[in-house]
Parts: C-alpha cells; sequence; structure tokens
C-alpha cells in the first residue's frame, strides 16, 4: 500500500472549481470552491443525490465550464477521456461492435483499426460473442457492458464513471464491479485515473483507494477518506465496515 | 388493340411523373431533415421557424402556386421553369408534417444521448449520420405514408398548370389521363388511370407499407416484406457508400463545413416583384385593400362552416372504422390500404365519376372535394397510429372487467387515441382549407358551379391573373387560421393533454 501512495503524483488537478445554475430566473448554487487531486488512483466521489456530482464530472470531462475555478492535467499531451454513463446510452439503430467504435471513428481513428480496439474491450467485458446484437437484444447488464466496452476502447488515461451500477439489479451490480477492479487492477489498459460518482457508501469503500464526500447542495468538499485496505477486500472485514460506518457519519 | 404509340406515349409520362415524384420526396427528404434538425437543436432557430411552419402547413399552398410559378416561369423560361413549378409544388404538398416529425423525434432522443455526443466531441456530419437521421427513420417512415399520397393527390395540379389564361402542360401521367379526359379518349383514359392506380398500389406494397411496418409498431399493413428486404438492402448499400463519402469529404475540409439552408424563395419573389414594377399598384392600394377585404370578409363564414364540418365528419368517419379494424384485424388490414390508394388519387381523377352527380347535387360534390383533402390526414393518424398505439394492458382491463360496446367506445377506446385524433384533427383543418379552392368553385367541360365562400373567391382571383388579391386573400386566411389554431386548438389541446396521458 505504501507503495502505491508514493508512485501516486498528481494527474488531475481541481482548482477551486464553481459552478451555478438559473433555474426559473432563481440562480442555484451547486457547486462551491472544490478542490482536490487525484493522481494515479481510484477514487470515490460520494454525496447525497443532487448535490452536484454528476456536474463536477462533466466539468471534468470538459463538456461543462465552470464559473471560477479550473481543471489541470499532469499529462504530456491532452488526455483521452473515457467515460461511462449512468445509463447504457446506446444508438439502439447500431450494433454492438457501432456503438463501441463510434467515439473512435468520429476521433479519425481508421475503421478497421477502430474494429480491433472495439473487440479487444469487448472481450475485456465478456461480449464477443454478441458484436453483431441490437442494444434492444441484451440485458441491462450486458448494455452497461457494452458502454463500458466503449468508454474503453478509447484507450482513456482518465475513465470517468458516473453512477456506473446504480441502474443494475444487486446480482449483476457485484459482478460488475468485480469485473471494473480486476480490469483496474490487471493495468492490461493504460488508465492512469478512475473518478467514480456514486452514493453508494459500500461500493466506494470497497473499490476506491479514496473517497470524496461532498456536502448537500452547494457541494463543498467535507472530507476526503483513505482506504488503506488491501484488496481483494469484502463487506465482511472488519477495515471495511468500520471504514463504511465513518463515511456513513460524514454523508448523513 | 391498344396502339404502340400510346403506350410509348404512356410509359414516357409515367417515368416522367415518377421522377418528379422521386425528386420531390428526395428534395423533401433533405429539407425536412435539415430543417428539423436546426429546429431541435437550435433555440433561435426552433423559435422563428416553429410559428412560421404552423402557418405554412394549413395556408392553401395551390393558393399560392399561381404566384410561385409566375416568378419561376417569368425567371428560368416555361420548360425549366414549369418543371421546378411542379417538383417545388410536390414538395409543398408532402413536406410539412416530414420536418414535424423529424424535429419531434430528435426533440424526444434521450438526454444522455446529447451527453454522449459531447463527451466524445461528435462533429455534426457523424451526429447527422449516426445519430440524427437514425432517430428520425421511424417517424419518417410513419410519415412517408401520408406524403406520398399528398404528392400523388397533387400530381395532375403539378402537371397541368394554368395560369390566368395561359396553360402548360408537362408530360407526365397526370397530365396524360386529363388530356385523355378531355379528348373523350376512353382507351387512353382507362389505361391510364390503371397504370396510376398500379404504380400506387405497387409503391405502397414493396415500399411505404413494409418501410412503416418495420420501423414503427403499426402492423395494419398490407406489403411484401421480402422484395422489401431487397431494396432496402441495395439503399442500405448505396447510403452506406454515401456516408463513406460524406466522411471522407469531412475529413479533408474538416471543420470548415458550413450548413446552407436553401430559403431561396425570398430574394426571388422580391426580384419578382421587382419585374412587375409593383409601382403601378401602389397608387391605389388603399382601396384596393377594402375591396379585397370586405369580399373576404363575406365569404369567410361560408368556408368556415364548410371546413370545420369537414373536419367533423372526417374525425367520426375515421374513429368509426379505426373501431371496425380494432375489432376486426383482417378487415382493418383492407381498410387501410383502401385508404391508401384512394388517398392517393388527383382530385381531378374524381370528375368523370362525379360528372353524373354533378347536375343534380353540386353541394354533395363540393363536401365530397372537401373530405378528400382532409379526411386523409385524421384517417391515417388515427387508424395507423392511434389504433397501434392503444396500450396492451389497458385493452387487458377492459378484457378482464367486461368492459363492452358503448362503453368501451366512449370510456376507453376514444380516450385512449385522444392524441391522434387532436394531431390528425389538427393537420385535417390544414388540408380542408387548402382544398376549399379546389371544392368551392369548379369547371367541368364548360359546366361552372360556384359556391361561393373564400376558396371559390381565391380560385377566381387565380383565374383572373390577380396576383395582388390572391396574395391579399391567402394572407387573410392565414390570419384566421392561425387566430383559430392558437386559441381553439391549443386551448383544447392543452386541456386534454393533462388527462389522457396513459402511462
Amino acid at each position: 500500500m505504501v507503495t502505491m501512495l508514493l508512485s501516486r503524483g498528481d494527474i488531475i488537478e481541481i482548482v477551486g472549481v464553481s459552478k451555478s445554475y438559473v433555474s426559473e430566473g432563481r440562480e442555484i448554487k451547486v457547486l462551491e470552491d472544490i478542490s482536490f487531486s487525484v493522481g494515479k488512483e481510484f477514487v470515490s466521489i460520494i454525496g447525497p443525490s443532487g448535490c452536484g456530482k454528476s456536474t463536477l464530472l462533466r466539468i471534468i470531462a470538459g463538456v461543462e465550464k465552470p464559473d471560477s475555478g479550473k481543471v489541470i492535467f499532469h499529462l504530456s499531451r491532452k488526455p483521452t477521456i473515457g467515460f461511462v454513463f449512468q445509463f447504457p446510452t446506446l444508438l439502439p439503430w447500431m450494433t454492438v461492435l457501432d456503438n463501441v467504435i463510434l467515439p473512435l471513428i468520429a476521433s479519425g481513428v481508421q475503421k478497421s483499426r477502430a474494429i480491433e480496439k472495439a473487440r479487444t474491450t469487448l472481450k475485456i467485458v465478456g461480449l464477443s460473442e454478441f458484436e453483431d446484437f441490437y442494444p434492444s437484444e441484451l440485458s441491462g447488464g450486458m448494455k452497461q457492458r457494452v458502454n463500458i466496452a466503449r468508454a474503453l476502447a478509447v484507450e482513456p488515461d482518465i475513465l470517468l464513471m458516473d453512477e456506473p451500477f446504480s441502474n443494475l439489479d444487486p446480482l449483476t451490480a457485484e459482478s460488475l464491479r468485480g469485473e471494473v477492479l480486476d480490469i483496474w487492477l490487471s493495468s492490461i489498459l493504460p488508465i492512469k485515473s478512475i473518478i467514480m460518482v456514486t452514493h453508494n457508501v459500500e461500493e466506494a469503500v470497497l473499490m476506491s483507494d479514496r473517497v470524496i464526500i461532498l456536502s448537500p447542495r452547494p457541494a463543498r468538499v467535507l472530507k476526503i477518506v483513505d482506504i488503506m485496505v488491501p484488496r481483494p477486500r469484502t463487506r465482511k472485514m472488519p477495515e471495511v465496515q468500520e471504514l463504511v460506518d465513518k463515511v456513513y457519519e460524514y454523508v448523513s | 388493340m391498344v396502339p404502340f404509340k400510346l403506350i410509348l406515349e404512356l410509359i414516357l409520362s409515367t417515368l416522367l411523373s415518377l421522377g418528379r415524384m422521386f425528386t420531390a420526396y428526395v428534395l423533401s427528404l433533405i429539407i425536412a431533415v435539415v430543417t428539423g434538425v436546426a429546429m431541435a437543436k437550435n433555440k433561435y432557430i426552433e423559435s422563428i421557424l416553429l410559428p412560421i411552419l404552423d402557418i405554412l402547413q394549413s395556408i392553401p399552398i395551390l393558393g399560392f402556386f399561381p404566384a410561385v410559378l409566375a416568378i419561376f416561369i417569368t425567371i428560368l423560361g416555361p420548360v425549366t421553369g414549369g418543371e421546378i413549378s411542379s417538383i417545388f409544388l410536390i414538395v409543398t404538398s408532402q413536406v410539412w408534417n416530414m420536418i414535424f416529425g423529424v424535429y419531434s423525434s430528435i426533440k424526444s432522443l434521450d438526454p444522455s444521448i446529447d451527453q454522449l455526443i459531447s463527451v466524445y466531441k461528435l462533429p455534426l456530419i457523424y451526429r447527422l449520420l449516426y445519430i440524427y437521421i437514425p432517430a428520425s427513420r421511424s417517424s419518417l417512415a410513419a410519415n412517408s405514408i401520408i406524403s406520398w399520397a399528398g404528392g400523388w393527390f397533387f400530381l395532375t395540379s403539378a402537371e397541368v398548370i394554368s395560369m390566368g389564361r395561359i396553360e402548360y402542360r408537362l408530360k407526365g401521367l397526370g397530365s396524360f389521363i386529363i388530356s385523355a379526359f378531355e379528348n373523350r379518349d376512353t382507351v387512353a383514359y382507362t389505361i391510364g388511370l390503371l397504370t396510376l392506380f398500379t404504380i400506387i398500389l405497387v409503391s405502397y406494397l414493396i415500399i411505404w407499407n413494409p418501410f412503416t411496418m418495420r420501423y414503427t409498431g403499426v402492423k395494419t399493413l398490407l406489403g411484401f416484406m421480402r422484395i422489401y428486404g431487397v431494396i432496402e438492402k441495395a439503399f442500405a448499400r448505396i447510403w452506406s457508400l454515401i456516408i463513406e463519402k460524406l466522411i471522407m469529404a469531412y475529413s479533408v475540409i474538416r471543420g470548415k463545413i458550413i450548413v446552407i439552408q436553401l430559403y431561396f424563395l425570398i430574394p426571388l419573389i422580391l426580384l419578382y416583384l421587382y419585374h412587375t414594377k409593383l409601382t403601378l399598384m401602389t397608387n391605389n392600394l388603399y382601396s384596393e385593400i377594402t375591396k379585397y377585404g370586405v369580399e373576404f370578409l363575406w365569404a369567410l363564414p361560408l368556408t368556415l362552416i364548410r371546413v370545420y364540418s369537414t373536419v367533423i365528419v372526417g374525425l367520426v368517419l375515421s374513429i368509426l372504422l379505426a373501431y371496425i379494424s380494432h375489432t376486426r384485424f383482417k378487415l382493418g388490414v383492407l381498410i387501410v390500404m383502401l385508404g391508401e390508394i384512394l388517398s392517393s388519387i388527383p382530385a381531378m381523377m374524381w370528375w368523370p365519376i362525379l360528372l353524373p352527380i354533378l347536375r343534380g347535387f353540386p353541394y354533395g360534390v363540393m363536401m365530397f372535394v372537401y373530405l378528400q383533402g382532409s379526411l386523409w390526414y385524421t384517417f391515417f393518424n388515427i387508424l395507423l397510429f392511434g389504433v397501434s398505439s392503444l396500450k396492451e394492458n389497458i385493452l387487458e382491463l377492459s378484457k378482464i372487467y367486461g368492459i363492452r360496446g358503448r362503453y368501451y367506445l366512449l370510456r376507453v377506446f376514444i380516450p385512449s387515441l385522444l392524441p391522434s385524433i387532436l394531431a390528425g384533427g389538427l393537420s385535417a383543418s390544414g388540408g380542408a382549407w387548402n382544398a376549399s379552392i379546389a371544392a368551392e368553385y369548379f369547371q367541368v367541360g364548360g359546366f361552372i358551379v360556384d359556391m361561393g365562400g373564400v376558396g371559390s373567391l381565391l380560385y377566381k382571383q387565380t383565374l383572373a391573373g390577380d396576383i395582388l388579391g390572391v396574395l391579399l386573400t391567402s394572407f387573410l386566411m392565414s390570419l384566421v387560421i392561425i387566430f383559430i389554431n392558437k386559441t381553439v386548438w391549443a386551448r383544447v389541446l392543452k386541456k386534454i393533454s393533462g388527462y389522457y396521458v396513459i402511462e
């Protein structure tokens, strides 16, 4: 674990990010002066629903602009970002394979090369057999796997996940969590950091290296908890239970 | 024995008409996709175009036709100008509902797809080819059935163009049939009509019906899926080739793409007005306007009553037919197929059948023409999309609790259809206004019937080549239509949409 800490080194730095929305003439402040940094690690962001976790994730993805503050990437080039959406967000008129290659060919990758990459990640998530299927022919868990495969296919430096397991049945969610962790730990892909937004405390403790706890709206960083429990972790481990209780205290 | 020359003439005419229909349909598709996407994705364009399209959809296009025609012919000459005007007219008869179809399907696209687009920074061309066009596929399929019928319906008007006393005839199936009828050439008339029927029937059976069945939930259609499969495969091949080329072109001119909207009409109209030296008219413009206004007000009540009774008759008829086709599936398929053919038969083709009745009962003939121009909107909306959107669980509930007969019709069936009844009713009133021109004044072989009303007024102004009159009367008519749509329809729609959304 100590080696993990030493090799952390900042990859993403979030500095004083604030964001408000105007809704029906009233300004609603969602994020207030959020600062933290993320190294070579798996970080979870947790907080009550509607606190702006997903907005923060979109700001990190560069899809939304913060009102003030900034997101800095310490990489030699513009980071490639993979994004796992809360809902599978698959285009129903495209096969699994076509869905996965879409971001690749849109960014100028040659089709044959894109297909090659897509097949690799489909294999990782165990869907090799299903590349010619249409989304409507897949189960909820399989669709979410395609969502993950699409995010991995771009060979991301940073993987962002927006409540990726919240809409799955408990059993499917459990096995997918394991798979994502395996991919992350096996380092078969060049992912440097994972940031996952969740409202599931247990999930955050079981999966990540650090948990960032946000306050209710407007969200501020309440507390950052290091999870220094060796993997594989299980619910039954006393350290895990202790940390879950600790995080719960801050969340509620 | 049918002479060889006649057959040759017929084949040539048919090909020319098909060419016009096809060109107009492709143009409509392009306009619908570009405009629909622009409206759904850009708030400013939406706020400007939505009300404009609302008007264009419900004003009498036939009324504007002479003006448009004059513009094209003055500028481009009779051959090119005539051809362009005829395609233009067919486009105006089919494009509006297609635009609204694209617009609403992109509007109702899952918001997470927008996230996907922004996270992976999909360029416009990819969004169009991989997301917006496929997303509109089912609504385009559904609307194509109505639009294709609308195109055929206007075909004769588009091929036999009269401008005051001058008449232009384009070679085509529509003008072929009309000429045969006028020359009392029974053989030519019969084979012309038969060809028309066959082409309409075949185009539905092998293209539109299977297309609609594949991409929407509609089941009550007759179609040859296997032949369609072959056609679709060929089309898909061409389509993927187009995509490939477009994307290649895009990668060459990356980032320099400008979408050009073809609103070419406005400069053309200005040019024409300059051409005709509008100054001559402005001298006594004020008294002219008053004169036209008074004429319009006198004619208005007659047409108002006719238009809205037509809509009501159409609604009642469609709901009854929908009930029949809902209770007897096979009969329903037959009714829809019959509707597809009847709705495609151009207005003028009915005259030979109607002529004998005409002498005794002109009022009935007028209402028939009104219905022909309006009924089909309610018919297709309710019979195709209303009936197939009936919820399985509601039907089951009715079965379990034994809800039957009148109670079922009034409390379950009609309320379930309300969204499509309203959508159809709105388009049907537009269609009825449009039909008023053909319905209230007609001239068949020296026999003239003038029933009065705004339509008759417009038609007479058209005949007299009174362009200012046509424009002013159409303008006043549009004002009335917008007023009614914004007050009556909008209110009914708002009230009903609150109650009858079945989840």
